[in-house]
């Protein structure tokens, strides 16, 4: 953890300017803070991270259908919710993905191996299995029936993939 | 969990290459686990349960690395910190309450974080420039992880991460530099310069918002999206790294040619202090070991090895200090055991 450069408490003000290829940095405690007249108060980020503010109205309100999270939830925390926020917001992340990765859109070297697929399959029928069990738990037999189709048709695709 | 932080430490190798310019070589790969929501979305089973699909990579006891699993919630804090202290663990992930953990190799140079702003982040850590054999490291455990895991991917965009500056190859290779010379004469700026020009950042000893103590400086890749992990590798090892060794390199041979006195004057008014004090500050303990540590590189002084500077560095630090002189020190000890130990290892 950064300590204060006074004093060996932790840092909770830090300041970094970089003049003429220089770094000079500022790290105080609550303390030496607010000794030096430093207001400790909420800072905007979307300030500091340069994120787009000007998504319309319809676009704040969309959320993504497997976490729920909205874009205005990202531009608080500029962290997405899971990987379908992905394909969710992919046009307002388009140039927020742009901005960041010097203009670079598509992926070149590794991906998962073929053996992956298999995974995939597998962690899906676990987490089906899992939100089955709980349904009947709970009696709600219609999520139940739903769960189970979900389950044997992802059986069958799997019979079909093996032949 | 039985660790020694003196004895389990990169910075004890001797192997070091351009290690009078570059203290250590590090590479993260970014990875999330597909159907579940990235951590900080994730409920507390969510996270149990990406921990205990993480955890089957420490049972497969056939594998020639093996790698030990903690628990961060049931660590101490003391041990904790000195991770922190170490890298081993971001600040973020040792302040957080939900379930996480991390899964260390041998000597403490490869680790697995679980459950930080990523699902899994794995990294690896070596004494100088090692670029490349840090890749290596941490593509065998990406590879030894997908085996149990199936990875959050996209065709467009790669590896999917709860950030967007990560997406793609989800890798970040950094480098901790000691540029104590450009700073003297002025010349900073070619290196910022040339950082800019190849998408590099170049930030402080501690990465993003610390400060610049010691003259070190950390610089890695700020794109992760669009080139191979061995391309981003090799415009950190291949491109950037030669010329900016070679300049600090030659303006330490000026400064020995031209500011001599200066030199020697800085050097062991540096090692007076380390020597004599009796209560050091960590940042005034840093800087005195970075002036030091020119006066080393530059043979002004010789009766002191490199790797008594590089571990210092890091052994200085608070957690370190009460590992070693006892757990339950406050704040205000810290001072007067930083400078006896500091004592203690320049005398042998």
């Amino acid at each position: 953890m950064t300590t204060c450069d006074y004093c060996d408490q932790p840092a909770m003000y830090h300041d970094v300017r970089i003049e003429n290829g220089v770094h000079t940095t500022l790290n105080l405690c609550q303390e030496h803070a607010t000794e030096a007249g430093i207001s400790l108060g909420s800072i905007d980020l979307s300030i500091v991270l340069n994120v787009d503010t000007t998504f319309s109205e319809a676009q704040q309100a969309s959320s993504c259908p497997d976490c729920g999270m909205t874009i205005s939830q990202y531009k608080e925390l500029s962290l997405l919710g899971c990987p379908t926020c992905y394909e969710t917001f992919a046009e307002q992340l388009a140039h927020v993905i742009a901005n960041v990765q010097d203009n670079q859109t598509q992926h070149v070297g590794r991906a998962p191996s073929s053996a992956s697929d298999g995974l995939s399959r597998h962690l899906t029928v676990r987490r089906l299995l899992k939100k089955l069990e709980e349904a009947v738990t709970q009696e709600q037999y219609e999520e139940a029936a739903v769960l189970r189709d979900e389950l044997r048709k992802l059986h069958e695709g799997g019979k079909t993939s093996d032949n | 969990m039985i660790i020694d932080p003196v004895a389990n430490c990169p910075f004890n190798s001797d192997y070091s290459p351009c290690g009078d310019i570059v203290l250590s070589s590090r590479a993260r790969l970014a990875r999330n686990l597909e159907g579940f929501p990235f951590v900080h979305r994730s409920t507390v089973p969510d996270c149990k349960e990406v921990s205990s699909l993480v955890h089957q990579i420490c049972e497969d006891d056939t594998n020639v690395l093996t790698l030990e699993w903690v628990n961060l919630d049931e660590l101490d804090s003391l041990t904790t910190e000195l991770f922190v202290e170490r890298n081993l663990v971001s600040s973020a992930l040792a302040s957080a309450t939900h379930p996480r953990a991390i899964a260390i190799g041998p000597e403490l140079s490869r680790s697995v974080m679980v459950n930080e702003e990523d699902h899994i982040r794995i990294q690896s850590i070596r004494p100088g420039v090692q670029l490349e054999e840090v890749l290596q490291d941490v593509q065998e455990l990406d590879l030894r992880i997908e085996e149990v895991i199936a990875y959050a991917f996209d065709e467009q965009l790669g590896f999917l991460t709860a950030c967007p500056t990560n997406v793609g190859t989800g890798a970040r290779f950094s480098v901790m530099m000691h540029l104590p010379a450009l700073r003297i004469i002025k010349d900073l700026p070619r290196v910022q310069n040339a950082c800019e020009g190849m998408s590099l950042a170049i930030r402080g000893y501690r990465g993003e918002g610390s400060k610049v103590v010691a003259d070190l400086f950390q610089v890695s890749n700020q794109v992760t999206l669009g080139y191979t992990q061995e391309q981003l590798c090799d415009v950190l090892s291949n491109d950037f790294l030669p010329p900016v060794i070679e300049w600090e390199r030659k303006a330490r041979k000026t400064i020995l040619e031209l500011q001599k006195e200066t030199l020697e004057d800085q050097t062991f008014r540096s090692l007076g202090l380390l020597q004599n004090a009796r209560m050091l500050k960590l940042h005034e303990a840093m800087q005195c070991l970075g002036n030091l540590r020119l006066g080393i590189c530059t043979k002004v002084i010789d009766d002191i090895e490199l790797k008594t500077i590089n571990q210092l560095l890091i052994e200085i630090h608070p957690s370190h200090i009460k590992w070693k002189f006892g757990k339950a020190l406050s704040n205000e000890e810290i001072p007067s055991l930083r400078s006896k130990l500091i004592r203690e290892k320049l005398q042998q």
